[in-house]
């Protein structure tokens, strides 16, 4: 017996540990984890999850179209053979063909070895390699067809056509492509975007009266930036904020600047006063909100006082008594994998999945919740055990479903009065009667 | 930005939305449509909406809207764009080197970390931990200065 359990060991401590990408697993099991039927699953899910993608892109294959880049960004695809992030961005021209790079990168040869090694190593089957790339006719085929295409576009510049293809596409694919093919720093932002390069900790000081004559001091720092895409951003900028100023004015001074004018025109938020902050080096220019009402007195976040999401002002209140009994529903409804319950707001969460269930069903109409849904059981100036305390509040809340509020005055909350002050107080009265 | 996040400009939808927003992080920009720096922002969020959305919800907030302020005076924003985080009705917080914990001032240097900042939190919670670190370093948080009282 030992000297099996001794060979075992030995055969298994040989094996060095391996991390198997597919299972996302270290094991030790050397080459036989590819025949085990967890990796054989794990393995066939995988490979149809990726061909389902791998179809999308190939439709684009054979008809190529054109989508905006605004929408592009959204298509990426991940490759799990090569482990990269495919995202369309090429942006070079105003109408980029959908899933570019991902078909760029599909037909390219360091991804089709490294389909090869994958399929070596986690056993999927050698013949299927092919599935999983785009042949070299293909691709020239496609390329050919994205020219003319292209050429279509510049020539005929229809934006309707473009716009029903667009329109028709936009959102639904899930491809991207890797960026060993392209290369990304050399794409300009598209000019209708305002990227704040200068949004850095690095940025010059700027005194706060930020005026016209403040220009040549911060001018120098900021020209390090590609000028292109700059110049677009000031001219954006100027023409979104209608204010009048020079072309040149480097982003963050025309921020804020326009700041500045739309704070000076009036303001026109009800409660807001939009200032400019003081900034020293090393810091961000945020804009500065103050209101107008004092903050101290309500209390806030910092000083512990009650949430505004969770105290309601109008609707119905909460039943406490329906609370025990929400929670056996729920465990017999939902299928799926438990959630830690340690995690939080688990309790919120039980609860509210509850009502939702309900009012789905119909059942309770529940949106709004009163000031009062949160059980008072401390009313420890009060006589009495919790249990009556909680009861006196289940009563008023039904007294409180009929009217409004007043009813609060039945129960009064007293300082605690102690027996000898009570004693001495009903002597008093006995007393003076 | 606002025809592409949902954007709040009454307390009721913002209320329901906190408290329906079941299991997932919400991540809740309060900023002004004007400002430069709540665009970028703006823009970095609905980038990665989709990439966070099966853990985390984005949704903006009007800080110039008359019901929102309530929210601004509770969670004592003065600086816009300023992101407060939930889970399950839970505010979360956060300790990003500066003295406030309780929200977010300023906006991201890219896309990743601020899907980095949604990821610890979400992490933080499943775990039944309120308030967590920061996982980016120092020097890709923005930095502002805090004003007490205007002074």
């Amino acid at each position: 017996m030992n000297h099996n359990n001794k060979k075992k060991k030995s055969k298994n401590e040989q094996q060095e540990f391996d991390f198997c990408e597919v299972c996302r697993l270290n094991h030790n099991n050397g080459r036989r984890h590819n025949f085990f039927p967890s990796h054989k699953n794990a393995l066939s899910s995988l490979l149809a999850r990726f061909q389902s993608k791998l179809s999308d892109v190939k439709f684009f294959l054979k008809t190529p179209m054109l989508t905006l880049p605004e929408h592009a960004h959204q298509n990426r695809l991940w490759c799990v053979f090569c482990n990269c992030d495919v995202p369309e961005l090429d942006s070079q021209f105003a109408w980029s063909v959908i899933s570019s790079n991902a078909v760029g990168h599909l037909a390219s040869e360091e991804h089709w070895k490294r389909v090869k090694e994958f399929m070596w190593k986690y056993g999927g089957g050698m013949d299927r390699v092919d599935l999983f790339r785009i042949a070299e006719a293909d691709y020239a085929k496609w390329e050919k067809k994205c020219k003319s295409l292209k050429g279509e576009a510049a020539k005929t510049q229809s934006v309707g056509t473009l716009n029903d293809i667009h329109n028709k596409h936009n959102t639904e694919f899930a491809n991207s492509s890797c960026n060993n093919n392209f290369d990304v720093l050399n794409s300009c932002i598209p000019n209708y975007v305002v990227p704040l390069h200068s949004y850095t900790n690095e940025r010059a000081p700027l005194p706060s009266s930020v005026l016209s004559s403040s220009v040549s001091e911060t001018g120098p720092s900021l020209h390090n930036i590609p000028g292109g895409s700059h110049v677009q951003d000031a001219n954006y900028l100027k023409n979104s904020t209608g204010y009048v100023d020079n072309q040149h004015f480097p982003n963050s001074l025309a921020r804020e600047c326009s700041l500045y004018g739309d704070a000076s025109n009036g303001s026109v938020y009800s409660g807001v006063r939009a200032g400019i902050s003081e900034v020293s080096p090393g810091l961000v220019n945020l804009t500065h909100i103050s209101s107008t009402s004092k903050v101290a007195l309500e209390g806030n976040v910092h000083t512990g006082a009650p949430p505004p999401w969770l105290d309601g002002t109008k609707g119905d209140n909460l039943d406490p008594a329906w609370k025990p009994e929400s929670r056996n529903p729920v465990s017999s409804i939902e299928g799926k994998s438990k959630l830690n319950p340690k995690r939080v707001g688990a309790a919120w969460a039980e609860r509210r999945k509850v009502e939702l269930e309900m009012e789905r069903r119909g059942e309770r109409v529940n949106n709004n919740f009163d000031a009062n849904w949160l059980p008072n059981f401390g009313r420890v100036w009060q006589s009495g055990t919790r249990k009556e305390s909680r009861k006196q509040f289940q009563i008023e809340n039904d007294a409180i479903r009929e009217q409004d509020n007043h009813l609060e005055a039945l129960m009064p909350i007293q300082p605690y009065i102690s027996k000898r002050m009570r004693k001495d107080a009903t002597h008093d009265t006995v007393n003076k009667s | 930005m606002e025809y592409l996040l949902p954007t709040l400009r009454k307390k009721q939808e913002v209320d329901s939305l906190i408290r329906d927003t079941l299991d997932k992080v919400l991540v809740l920009r309060f900023g002004l449509s004007s400002d430069a720096v709540c665009l970028q922002l703006d823009d970095v969020l609905y980038k990665s909406a989709k990439d966070v959305s099966k853990f985390a919800t984005v949704a903006l907030a009007d800080a110039a809207a008359e019901e929102i302020q309530v929210y601004l005076k509770y969670f004592d924003i003065t600086y816009v764009p300023s992101i407060v985080f939930f889970f399950n009705a839970h505010h979360m917080k956060m300790d990003s080197g500066s003295a406030d914990h309780t929200k977010w001032v300023g906006t991201f240097h890219k896309k990743q970390d601020f899907v980095d900042v949604v990821e610890a939190i979400y992490r933080a919670a499943m775990k039944g931990k309120l308030i967590v670190n920061c996982p980016l370093p120092p020097e890709r948080i923005p930095k502002f200065q805090l004003l007490y009282k205007d002074v």
